[in-house]
């Protein structure tokens, strides 16, 4: 029992059948609630405190879910209204969190209910469900990555795999496969310029997405534009580069990016393959996707997209890949499901910026609202649409190893380089070194996980 | 005063101090706390934790906050004297000669243990976020909801752990990164990354494009490998990147755009090869920042500087001489006829273009759009509507406290029927719907249709920052005394009893009691 807390009073107990008795039957207050009758019953989240832990949140967005998918209209609202009170957008970082998902579960059923007249205000809705997203500018984007070490563990890591494996290469070609719009870039063709042997000549290709609506964040540049500067940069330290884009996109598996690999490989057979994949392979679509019958039909039970990417990148010979990405798993086709495992995963990157970046500060506004796009397409979209299928580490492991790759690992060295990093932002960053994989931690729950694989 | 700690000397049944308190697996201690028998004697098991899941078999301990903050934890028993470390108690207790029975710690292994922070509104008060071991909690205690003590001196930040404050003093001011644009940095990696996209960087490059000659592309005498000192060789990189830059090969270019006043140095590059893909760039042309880096198209576009620098005569692409003769007006050298001015955004002599607004490329969306409303809106509309038609409404009171019914006379009680989305009870009235309440409803929901919001409180956001309002709707409104169906709270009882969960009775209970991805909760009982 917790004594020396006077000021929140114990949570009251919660009936066995749920959330319906957790107001009515507090013993402890008893007056507060009876003497409040509807409508005036107390809504300020302090009088709701009982159920405010981060517990009794996702209790309440879970049967909220429930009560959506089974077209419980009535229920659903009343969870939705309880939530709206508890759980306001501007709170601590659990409220946000739970704001985003009831945000995201009113946006599914919105579209996932069969009243009639919603399909005007639906129609409305789909167009607006692109969040408002933040539009980067290449400086504000580096320094954007940088507030916490969630990108830049695995361009650490990935760094120092790729510089160790092209050692004493003269010439390399490397593919980005990244959500951030080739920040990891110069830190990489620093690190590849300082080689005792000289830097190599490096061929840089990107794919520029072609969806409508590609994941956050937005850079507000073109890639031509982004790719003279890198290039300028590259030639600032003395290091050839070439910079080549191609329109592709992870819904197809980047059909016209393996095309035109494979069109070079057969130019130069020779070529040092790099392929760097950070935080973009989990919208390749895979095998959940396959309920639906896609103009594709290639996905099925056995057969996705994802293998296939995967299988074509084996077929280019490629010299290393890395893979960064989330460590958890979003690919659930059970809605209440997915909910659980992205409230279970999702309350860290609310956690991290609450840390060190004050409440009404604009980048964690963008960073949040990065968040709310994942939640949103987690929750409320479905079939092609919802591309934030993110898989755990050792699914990826045994996707690597079913397409023909064995895992290389990383050095101490790279560990260490990856530790001291780490040490430079805030406490409660922590690196985990597994057999395959580095994983990054944050107050001891893993986040992002980074593998190094050669073709075996 | 026994204090909770490590040893297990101290079972989990000393609970009776105000001062710590133990709770295991998943009760909560009622406010007279009985002494507990120990728990049994549980298998340690040393599974590997789904991530943001504890162990559910753990054990939560709530520490107070003073027991967080103490720094002399470990007690001795038998002369309450005080340590850091429990080595060190344990250390001590040697030197009390206590009989064999009393030396030996009880056999159990400890279980595992993970803590939780004390701060109600913490997000690590939960115990599916608690945290894993003793010095994390403390540390966090300390940071979070501690008073900062240390400060540093040199660029007065605070700490409230010491080992952070010590940590931090070492860093800082020792290495310091300093761009060209005048921003510091104290880490490397993000000094590299700013300042390779950094227009100082670019525009550098730019001023010393036309003193050199430009051949075939030796590095200049003076350039250097940058080191880990970058306040130094900074200016030397600089130079040498101008210098590096005048001497490239020629190339095609990637499209960009150019001010007036840099044609003249451009004019002194070697003809670009205008069919190969961007490649090498004449840098004073690549490295212009001063627009808004608006290129007219992504891969394809590999013409436009070529014939750039092609000699005049002889321009490489069609359907890149429309945008050079005018770039070429537009620079006041008039070689050639003007065509109609293109599409693309080059047109606008330096003017800030969006990427994306002629073009629109592959992002088809409007950049710069106020925020629309949000989607979920429209289950607020579902609402209103349902509020309006009277028919299955979530109890008259419930909508009443929205405000929606303009009429206070809609009164249905919809107890028990549930109203389906969809499923209405064939009033006549939800007919009407359609027009009226619509306009109002998109007015009130943001969606822009010519309205006034009165219903709304002209926010277009859902969720008003009101907490204190019944906001769901954004209509914040004065309770009403509508029928009392007993309260929200009652709602729920009778939903939950006519079975409007739908997590089936078993499930509910394993949901409340904790799922197996999560430690059991002492918030419930």
């Amino acid at each position: 029992m917790t004594q020396f807390t006077r000021s929140a009073p114990p949570p009251p107990p919660l009936h066995p059948n749920g959330v319906g008795l957790c107001l009515a039957m507090d013993a402890s207050k008893p007056s507060l609630y009876r003497s409040r009758p509807w409508p005036g019953l107390p809504v300020s989240s302090e009088s709701l405190g009982s159920l405010n832990s981060v517990n009794c949140m996702e209790q309440l967005l879970v049967q909220c879910a429930n009560a959506i998918e089974s077209n419980d209209a009535t229920l659903a609202q009343q969870i939705l209204w309880v939530l709206n009170n508890i759980a306001p957008p501007d709170g601590d970082s659990n409220q946000r969190l739970t704001s985003a998902f009831l945000r995201a579960l009113i946006a599914r059923a919105s579209k996932t209910g069969s009243c009639k007249m919603l399909t005007a205000v639906a129609a409305r809705a789909d167009a607006d469900l692109a969040l408002h997203v933040h539009r980067f500018s290449v400086i504000d984007l580096a320094s954007f990555i940088d507030l916490t070490p969630w990108h830049r563990f695995g361009y650490t890591a990935a760094n120092a795999a790729i510089a160790e494996a092209v050692e004493g290469v003269p010439a390399i070609h490397i593919v980005d496969l990244t959500t951030t719009h080739c920040m990891q870039m110069p830190t990489l063709i620093d690190l590849l310029a300082n080689r005792p042997e000289g830097p190599p000549l490096i061929r840089l290709t990107v794919p520029s997405l072609t969806t409508t609506a590609p994941p956050p964040p937005m850079l507000d540049m073109s890639y031509d534009e982004l790719g003279s500067r890198l290039v300028n940069f590259a030639r600032s330290r003395n290091v050839a580069m070439e910079f080549m884009v191609i329109p592709s996109d992870p819904s197809d598996a980047f059909d016209s990016l393996i095309e035109q690999l494979r069109v070079q490989r057969l130019v130069s057979e020779d070529e040092v393959v790099i392929v760097n994949c950070q935080m973009l392979l989990h919208y390749i679509p895979e095998e959940t996707v396959g309920a639906i019958a896609t103009t594709m039909s290639v996905n099925s039970p056995t057969l996705s997209l994802r293998k296939m990417f995967l299988e074509a990148l084996r077929g280019l010979e490629p010299t290393l890949v890395t893979v960064v990405d989330e460590d958890a798993d979003f690919t659930e086709s059970d809605l209440v499901g997915r909910l659980r495992s992205a409230f279970n995963y999702l309350w860290i990157p609310y956690d991290t910026v609450d840390t060190f970046l004050p409440r009404g500060s604009e980048r964690r506004r963008w960073y949040e609202a990065g968040v709310r796009w994942k939640i949103e397409n987690v929750i409320a979209q479905e079939g092609l649409q919802r591309v934030e299928r993110v898989e755990p580490k050792g699914r990826w492991a045994q996707r690597m190893r079913a397409a023909g790759f064995r895992s290389a690992g990383f050095t101490e060295e790279a560990a260490a380089e990856v530790k001291s990093m780490l040490d430079e932002h805030a406490a409660g960053w922590g690196l985990k070194k597994e057999e395959e994989e580095l994983v990054l931690t944050w107050k001891g729950h893993n986040v992002v996980f980074a593998a190094a694989w050669v073709p075996c | 005063m026994m204090e909770l700690e490590n040893s297990s000397v101290m079972t989990v049944s000393n609970s009776g101090s105000g001062e710590g308190s133990v709770s295991s697996s998943s009760q909560l201690q009622p406010p007279a706390p009985p002494p507990q028998p120990p728990p049994p004697n549980p298998v340690v098991k040393k599974k590997r934790n789904l991530p943001g899941t504890p162990d559910p078999e753990a054990e939560v301990i709530a520490l107070s906050p003073k027991t967080l903050l103490a720094t002399n934890r470990f007690v001795c028993e038998i002369c309450n004297k005080g340590f850091q470390r429990d080595q060190n108690l344990q250390l001590h207790r040697r030197g009390h000669n206590l009989p064999w029975k009393l030396r030996q710690r009880t056999g159990k292994e400890p279980r595992k243990r993970v803590y939780v922070c004390p701060e109600p509104s913490c997000v690590h008060h939960d115990p599916s976020r608690a945290l894993g071991d003793l010095t994390g909690i403390k540390k966090h205690f300390c940071r979070k909801h501690g008073e900062k003590k240390w400060k540093c001196d040199k660029c007065s930040k605070k700490y409230a752990v010491q080992s952070d404050w010590k940590a931090h003093s070492k860093v800082c001011g020792t290495r310091e990164y300093r761009c060209d644009c005048g921003t510091l940095f104290s880490r490397r990696d993000s000094f590299i990354t700013h300042r390779a996209f950094c227009d100082a960087l670019a525009e550098e490059s730019t001023k010393k494009g036309p003193g050199a000659p430009a051949s075939d592309p030796k590095p200049p005498a003076e350039e250097e490998k940058a080191t880990a000192t970058e306040e130094a060789t900074a200016a030397e990189e600089v130079t040498a990147a101008t210098e590096a830059a005048v001497e490239t090969a020629p190339a095609a270019v990637v499209a960009a755009p150019l001010p007036p006043q840099q044609v003249a140095p451009l004019e002194l590059q070697e003809p670009a090869e205008p069919t190969e893909l961007p490649q090498y760039m004449p840098p004073p042309s690549a490295s212009l920042a001063n627009t808004s880096g608006v290129t007219c198209s992504s891969s394809s576009n590999t013409s436009l500087f070529a014939s750039l620098f092609a000699s005049t005569t002889s321009t490489a692409a069609a359907h890149s001489t429309a945008t050079f003769s005018d770039l070429m007006s537009v620079m006041g050298h008039a070689d050639r006829p003007l065509t109609e001015p293109p599409s693309l955004c080059l047109a606008t002599n330096g003017g800030p273009a969006s990427l994306f607004s002629p073009q629109a490329q592959s992002h088809d969306r409007r950049p710069f759009a106020p925020p629309p409303p949000s989607p979920h809106m429209s289950a607020t509309a579902l609402l209103q509507k349902a509020a309006q038609m009277g028919a299955a409404a979530t109890g008259s009171s419930f909508l009443k406290g929205f405000g929606l019914d303009a009429s206070s006379g809609q009164q249905e009680n919809i107890q028990g029927d549930g109203l389906q989305w969809g499923h209405h009870h064939g009033q006549p009235r939800q007919l009407e719907l359609e027009p009226e309440p619509a306009p109002m409803l998109s007015a009130g929901l943001g969606l822009g249709l010519p309205y006034e919001p009165d219903l709304m409180m002209g926010s277009s956001s859902l969720f008003g920052s009101k907490p204190a309002t019944l906001d769901f709707l954004g209509l914040g409104m004065a309770p009403v005394g509508g029928t009392a169906n007993g309260g929200l709270s009652a709602l729920m009882t009778s939903v939950t009893g006519s079975g409007g969960l739908n997590m089936g009775s078993g499930t509910a209970a394993a949901g409340w009691e904790g799922t197996e991805r999560k430690p059991s909760s002492p918030a419930i009982r």
